[in-house]
């Protein structure tokens, strides 16, 4: 029905020009049409409206059979009302001006006057509207009302009581986006205050946003305050690197030093939220503790050296032994792809892998190579039109928390069904309409039995696959998993044609990952479920995409540390990576000769360095980023990077150089363009043609292995 | 001494310091810079002064509203928080740093008129020279008004 709605148009006048809108459109969207502006506090457009600030008072009158206007007695919220036929709208009249600068004054009654000393001062609405609709003198000369400055709410907002408003879209985002409706109002009137129940801390990982949906100072970031205000900083276009979600953010800096992350909206990823994770996990950028200048072994210490200096001894170290390569992901496209072509062709080694968790699918398991489709076959914004989700093996939103606000908005706004299969509770069984909390552990049993169920319904796998299926019925692995067997034949049928199937490669961390995942690819390819598998780490679809994995017979991470513990290597290159702090990262440091550490922070690994190349954080460099859906996005340098940092790329570069055999890149665009010639899934990716929402990467794969011939 | 002499050299002279002994009457324009110092002019803008509260408070809050206002873009201030074990200014906001480039200030005053709260003033010192260039670059220590007694 709402479909039906929205395609219907109607006429209305707005400040006597007649156009076309859809009906039942707000009128503060209607009016934005003809390029106008009816000014609010409470209204967001993500959010249900509710009219609590009257800010948006606007005259209304409807055209009568004989051709004349009546208009309502009273001024209507432009916030509240939807637009209908022959609706006549004033938003410019004297009228209009006064109530205007009415509900200003009253607003501005308790609101105290500390804007040069507020972190909102310069870029606050309620600044603009009182500058703009406002009355231009006060002639309220009471006490104003006196309320705690400077609560902290949470560890990363602070409440100043004294300025909120009360237009709710604090409280209504964590009841409506976030959905851990963590604030509410307390009391009433003048003495109404937005705070969590209890007065505990405000948990919420979406926290963040409240600070930069509050039209007033009421809700401020505790890590930015007093840090700089709005005219000191310069924003750049970011993309964040905190996790694979690639959201848009604005990448604030003061001075040429990070000051704070704002949400940048691209409606493909992020809409404009962003998650506390990526708003406020950026300050490692200012951290005291960064690789500034390149360092080689003395002995027993480090000490500084050029970059010459750093570059020689690798150049005289590389050759002498098997050497091998672990690569983070928080490394941009370009980095990967140079790094990995220097490891190839020019060290001549094809030990190199990108990948962090417990099992690693080798090239012919991976699931790409299995079934001739992507491992990731729908997009973020497409789970939206899904007609059921499943969220199967993965706490969403920890792993991926925007992913996690678009599976609540799909079900919020379109009633979309939620499936969870989770083995602890999550924010996500809050609206599943199923949810399930099997054993730990028994995610293999778990899938094995969909699968049963789905071949029992009449779904076709390969043979292979169901070869040993009959004896993972419901019935048989109720005892393991913990599970009903009507609760797994419910699951099972919520897969099927319309349904899209969410998981993370956390299922890759579980006992008996080496099935399970498979299993949960061929559920979805034979039930036509949507497969999204997303990687956690923050470039690893790029990483993935550009061939950074072991070839048949290379080793993969595990193997290549477990040689690296027992002296297989000469020398180990380690590009952002903190291999010391896994269990049995230190003991394959110590048994290697030469270690090179790329890092950007000194980190538990840079004591092992034989050589230390620091290098640049994801904004202090341009490159591209590809997210967990494939979206391949820009990200311009904000930042400088400290000291003597040189970008992924810029290193590789150089030292393909100096081994011999590599061509000289002047920019990460032309490395970039190198990349689009060698592997077409890249060819839309050129700075020049790259688009500002960012351009998805086509993953299928090459049909080297089809199903059927197994 | 010819006619011609007379009416070049010697007239002129003559007329020259009949002026200048005209003159000496006159009361005297020229002071004795720097021994004696001239009266400035009520609105006389120069060095800047960061001005205290009679409490010895400072008045400036870090809001960075004189570097907003800044045509020559010479002023830096940096905010702290305030803690009551450690109190600058009243409210929650002081400057930690403030900083004025000097070569770069054009003295406009658009600073004193954009303060909220007066801290930041032009005075009528005027000696601004200096032998480097870094020396022109004032902390918030050279701008504070002392603590009066």
């Amino acid at each position: 029905m709402a479909a039906e709605a929205e395609k219907k148009e109607v006429q209305v006048t707005i400040n006597g020009t007649k156009i076309s809108v859809p009906a039942g459109e707000l009128l503060v969207e209607s009016v934005k049409r003809l390029g106008l502006e009816i000014p609010i506090f409470c209204y967001h457009p993500r959010m249900q409206p509710v009219g609590m600030c009257r800010m948006c008072l606007v005259e209304v009158g409807f055209e009568q059979q004989d051709g004349s206007v009546r208009m309502m007695p009273k001024p209507q919220a432009g916030c509240t009302l939807g637009a209908s036929e022959g609706m006549v709208v004033v938003t410019d009249s004297e009228a209009i001006h006064a109530d205007r600068r009415g509900v200003l004054e009253f607003l501005l009654i308790n609101h105290p006057l500390d804007c040069p000393i507020c972190d909102r001062g310069g870029e606050c609405p309620l600044q603009n509207n009182t500058m703009a609709y406002g009355p231009s003198t006060s002639r309220y000369v009471e006490l104003k009302r006196h309320l705690p400055k400077a609560f902290p709410l949470s560890k990363y907002v602070t409440l100043d009581l004294e300025r909120c408003i009360q237009c709710g879209r604090c409280v209504r985002f964590t009841e409506e986006v976030s959905g851990d409706a963590d604030l509410a109002f307390r009391f009433r009137g003048a003495e109404m205050q937005p705070s969590t129940f209890q007065l505990t801390d405000f948990e919420s990982r979406f926290s963040g946003n409240v600070i930069e949906i509050c039209p007033v100072g009421a809700l401020t970031s505790t890590t930015y305050r007093f840090r700089a205000r709005p005219w000191d900083i310069e924003a750049g276009e970011g993309i964040c690197s905190q996790c694979s979600n690639g959201c848009s953010v604005w990448i604030d800096r003061r001075s040429g030093k990070f000051v704070r992350i704002s949400g940048r909206t691209n409606e493909d990823v992020n809409e404009e939220w962003t998650c506390d994770k990526g708003k406020f996990g950026h300050e490692y950028l200012n951290s005291t503790e960064r690789a500034t200048s390149p360092m080689i072994r003395k002995g027993d210490s480090l000490v500084p050296c050029t970059w010459h200096e750093a570059y020689e001894a690798i150049v005289a170290e590389l050759g002498r032994g098997a050497a091998a390569s672990l690569v983070g992901t928080r490394v941009a496209n370009e980095g990967m792809w140079l790094h990995h072509r220097l490891f190839h062709q020019t060290v001549g080694s094809r030990d190199v892998d990108f990948r962090w968790t417990r099992f690693l699918p080798p090239a012919s398991e991976r699931i790409g190579s299995k079934l001739g489709s992507p491992a990731v076959q729908g997009t973020i914004a497409g789970l939206e039109e899904a007609k059921r989700i499943v969220v199967l093996g993965c706490h969403l939103a920890e792993d991926l928390p925007i992913v996690h606000l678009r599976v609540r908005k799909a079900w919020a706004k379109h009633g979309t069904d939620v499936a969870v299969a989770y083995h602890s509770p999550t924010e996500a069984e809050r609206f599943a309409s199923l949810p399930i909390r099997y054993r730990k552990g028994s995610e293999a049993d778990l899938l094995r039995s969909l699968l049963f169920v789905a071949v029992e319904r009449g779904a076709t796998v390969p043979e292979a696959v169901r070869t040993g299926l009959d004896a993972f019925s419901p019935e048989a692995v109720a005892e393991r998993t913990g599970l009903a067997p009507s609760a797994i034949r419910a699951l099972a049928d919520r897969c099927g044609e319309g349904c899209a199937v969410v998981a993370s490669d956390a299922l890759l961390d579980v006992e008996g990952a080496s099935g399970a995942y498979q299993d949960l690819a061929y559920l979805c390819s034979a039930t036509g479920s949507t497969l999204h598998f997303f990687p956690r780490g923050a470039n690893s679809m790029g990483a993935e995409a550009l061939g950074l994995l072991p070839e048949t017979g290379a080793k993969d991470t595990w193997q290549i540390v477990e040689s690296a513990t027992s002296g297989a290597f000469h020398s180990l290159w380690l590009v952002e990576t903190d291999l010391a702090e896994l269990p049995e990262g230190s003991g394959a440091l110590e048994n290697t000769p030469f270690v090179i550490v790329q890092t950007t922070a000194l980190n538990e690994t840079a004591r092992f360095a034989s050589v230390l190349l620091p290098m640049a954080a994801p904004p202090e460099q341009d490159g591209t980023w590809t997210s967990c859906e494939g979206r391949v996005q820009r990200m311009k340098a904000s930042l400088h990077p400290p000291g003597e940092a040189k970008p992924a790329w810029r290193i590789a570069c150089d030292l393909s150089i100096l081994l011999g055999g590599g061509t000289p890149y002047f920019g990460a665009a032309e490395v970039m363009e190198a990349i689009a010639n060698d592997s077409p899934s890249f060819a839309g990716c050129v700075y020049s043609s790259l688009p500002e929402e960012g351009a998805i990467l086509d993953l299928t794969p090459m049909p080297t292995a089809p199903l059927a011939q197994e | 001494m010819s006619f011609e002499v007379f009416r070049d050299v010697v007239k002129p002279i003559v007329v020259g310091f009949g002026i200048t002994a005209k003159r000496l009457a006159h009361p005297k324009v020229t002071i004795q810079y720097p021994e004696e110092r001239r009266e400035q002019f009520g609105r006389t803008r120069w060095r800047h002064v960061l001005t205290r509260y009679d409490s010895g408070l400072e008045r400036c809050i870090g809001c960075s509203l004189c570097a907003g206002a800044c045509p020559a873009r010479c002023i830096y201030v940096g905010a702290a928080e305030n803690t009551d074990e450690a109190r600058f200014s009243p409210g929650e906001r002081y400057a930690h740093r403030y900083e004025i480039n000097m070569l770069r200030c054009i003295f406009c005053g658009f600073c004193q008129e954009a303060c909220p709260t007066g801290a930041i003033v032009l005075r009528k010192d005027f000696e601004l020279s200096n032998y480097e260039r870094e020396d022109f670059i004032y902390t918030k220590e050279m701008l504070l008004e002392p603590v009066r007694d």
